[in-house]
């Protein structure tokens, strides 16, 4: 038997938001310690890591393992008919082949319940090594989407320079270039505005833009958000979900010459 | 010619270990092209008004146009292709080859009826029955590549067995082919309809060595015995055994001696001299170029090759042209996109799919029929 309740159905409402854009299915892991999903996208560029803890859900019942397939597109629809501040329940039986959504209106005079069918997908997951990242940035997550928005205009890379002084967002296309540049805030007043920079090393890494953006669908979910970078590796764009989890996306940058 | 009803086969039993994807999603890959099997394709395809495209002196240029265009379409792609060309055909092969002359001669009569008897559609179908990839082809598609600068391999022998070999030492991702014995030569992934044209939308399939041997549930000198059952260019088969019984045998008694020793032989008759351990070491020890060897590069174009070698006899339309090495400059030019795959290493997935899923079943059975036809190889 598994259950999970949330109190505001709004929460999973945006995390849904900020994967589908990626994925089409995804697996949810559900285990004793919470859900967990990972998927990489079609194309094998970026990856998603969800990551929703137990202790952050009303009430979270979890006899055994269990790994539900779902369509996102059909999740969706459901959700849709979920109104923000309903509570929301996950079900399904052990070894069950559907999942059910039960969504109840805060004077309890309304109570829907919409069942799907779950999806067996045989995805790859990867091995994400632990890594000490050269760089990491953090920044009001609306900035982030703003910047993101702002530069595909321009071309369909973005370069990410991180400095001690600061993090350079650049775009060059056939029209010309954007440059961004974002200091680290001295004084703060208040904490979600802040920019903060840890740097080990300075960095300068092309990511394509399409897949940022996609990542940005998850700015509602969160007032900050993460960049961690080293050289030649994946970045990591990290949205805290308040008392619940986090959603991590790895993105593998673009490489200039690969003769070999 | 592959092995006779196997993706049909693989479609039915196991239809996970086939995977449909688009084009774009191969950027970055390497991937090697069967090149004989390409030309066929493109001789057969490419045509205008059911005549091959020729040049000022009536000598062929459509495989010329379709190595052209669909290259440049695998680069735009984000693809890197490597072509590997048929070298001398085994000796196995040469029961093979006298059927396919056979076969070729009995067209060649049934296009002169047609002629007689002025039927259009059938002149039609005999005269793509009579398509045959010579040795000026061959030279012609690799004088192209050359100014294309994109790499081409001569095989020792079988272009699939050198494919399956450079996919299995890691020198490409897979190989793209329409024939399945790239397969029984034991090639991991193996890609389908990766040449076909644009306007066909055929989604590319994606085959796994390892996931059909463990759909089909059977160890790899099973599979190649399966595959020799089946038919394949090198032995004949037991009359009367098609894929299905094939497959039946094979997991009830495993290996062709057992099959030989325990079927009916009033009902089967099992071929005299029949040479399977001969067709079977083939498949595990073929004849190949030694990988290690082999050197990758993908060069700059020669712009003004290209437009000479194309645009002067075989009369190629100039701008065309240029557009087209200009395509393949910047494809060699833009950053390309790194794969998350290649950075983090993919955990082998711990449970093999179930057979419940629902999703697949229906897809399966179309596709294996879609295939037909599509590109068969005759030398």
């Amino acid at each position: 038997m598994f259950e999970a309740r949330l109190v505001s159905s709004g929460t999973l409402k945006k995390v849904l938001d900020s994967i589908k854009d990626l994925l089409n299915e995804a697996t949810f892991d559900c285990s004793d310690s919470g859900i967990q999903l990972q998927a990489m996208d079609n194309s094998h560029v970026s990856l998603v890591s969800l990551n929703l803890r137990s202790d952050g859900f009303d009430k979270y019942r979890c006899d055994r393992n269990l790994s539900m397939g779902m369509n996102l597109a059909n999740m969706s629809k459901i959700l849709k008919c979920a109104n923000n501040n309903d509570t929301v329940t996950i079900k399904a039986q052990d070894n069950a082949d559907t999942v059910t959504f039960m969504f109840e209106s805060q004077n309890q005079e309304k109570i829907s319940d919409y069942e799907m069918k779950l999806m067996n997908l045989d995805q790859e997951h990867l091995g994400i090594p632990e890594t000490d990242y050269a760089c990491i940035v953090r920044m009001p997550s609306q900035e982030f989407a703003r910047i993101c928005r702002d530069l595909a205009q321009f071309g369909d890379s973005v370069n990410i320079q991180c400095t001690k002084e600061g993090v350079r967002f650049s775009a060059t296309g056939d029209s010309g270039s954007a440059n961004i540049k974002l200091s680290q805030t001295s004084s703060v007043d208040k904490e979600e505005e802040a920019v903060s920079i840890e740097m080990q090393e300075p960095v300068s890494l092309t990511f394509a833009c399409q897949y940022l953006n996609s990542f940005t669908k998850a700015t509602p979910l969160s007032t900050q958000v993460s960049l961690s970078m080293s050289a030649d590796v994946p970045l990591v764009v990290e949205y805290t979900i308040p008392d619940l989890g986090h959603i991590r996306y790895y993105l593998a940058p673009k490489i200039e010459d690969d003769d070999n | 010619m592959g092995i006779t009803g196997l993706a049909k086969l693989i479609a039915d039993i196991a239809p996970w270990a086939i995977k449909e994807t688009e084009i774009k999603n191969y950027f970055g890959r390497k991937i090697a092209i069967d090149a004989s099997m390409s030309l066929y394709q493109f001789l057969i395809a490419v045509r205008a008004e059911g005549a091959q495209l020729t040049d000022a002196n009536g000598e062929t240029t459509s495989h010329l146009m379709g190595i052209f265009y669909r290259t440049i379409r695998l680069l735009e792609n984000g693809i890197k292709p490597v072509y590997v060309f048929d070298g001398k055909p085994p000796d196995m092969k040469s029961g093979e080859l006298v059927k396919r002359a056979e076969r070729r001669e009995e067209a060649q009569k049934a296009l002169e009826k047609a002629t007689e008897a002025g039927d259009q559609v059938e002149m039609d179908k005999m005269n793509r029955r009579l398509v045959k990839v010579t040795k000026e082809h061959n030279n012609e598609a690799k004088e192209l590549l050359k100014l294309m600068g994109v790499p081409y391999i001569d095989a020792a022998s079988e272009a699939e067995a050198q494919c399956s070999a450079m996919v299995k030492g890691g020198k490409v991702f897979g190989v793209a082919t329409e024939d399945m014995d790239a397969l029984t030569f034991g090639a991991n992934v193996l890609l389908r309809h990766m040449t076909f044209s644009e306007a066909r939308k055929m989604p590319v399939q994606e085959i796994h060595y390892e996931k059909v041997l463990k759909g089909l549930e059977l160890e790899p000198n099973e599979f190649i015995d399966l595959c020799i059952l089946m038919g394949c260019d090198y032995c004949d088969t037991i009359r009367g055994i098609g894929p299905k019984r094939a497959y039946e045998l094979i997991q009830k008694y495993k290996s062709i001696e057992e099959i030989v020793k325990n079927i009916d032989k009033k009902k089967y008759e099992v071929p005299e001299n029949w040479n399977y351990e001969r067709a079977r070491e083939l498949f595990k020890e073929p004849e190949i170029t030694d990988i290690e060897t082999i050197e990758l590069k993908w060069t700059q174009p020669d712009e003004d090759g290209l437009v000479k070698y194309l645009c002067g006899d075989k009369q190629f339309n100039e701008e065309r042209v240029r557009a087209g090495a200009q395509k393949i400059q910047k494809s060699l030019k833009t950053a390309t996109q790194g794969r998350l795959d290649s950075f983090f290493k993919v955990i082998p997935s711990s449970t093999p799919p179930s057979l419940k899923r629902k999703v697949d079943d229906k897809k399966s059975s179309g596709s294996a029929k879609k295939v037909k036809g599509s590109g068969r190889k005759p030398k």
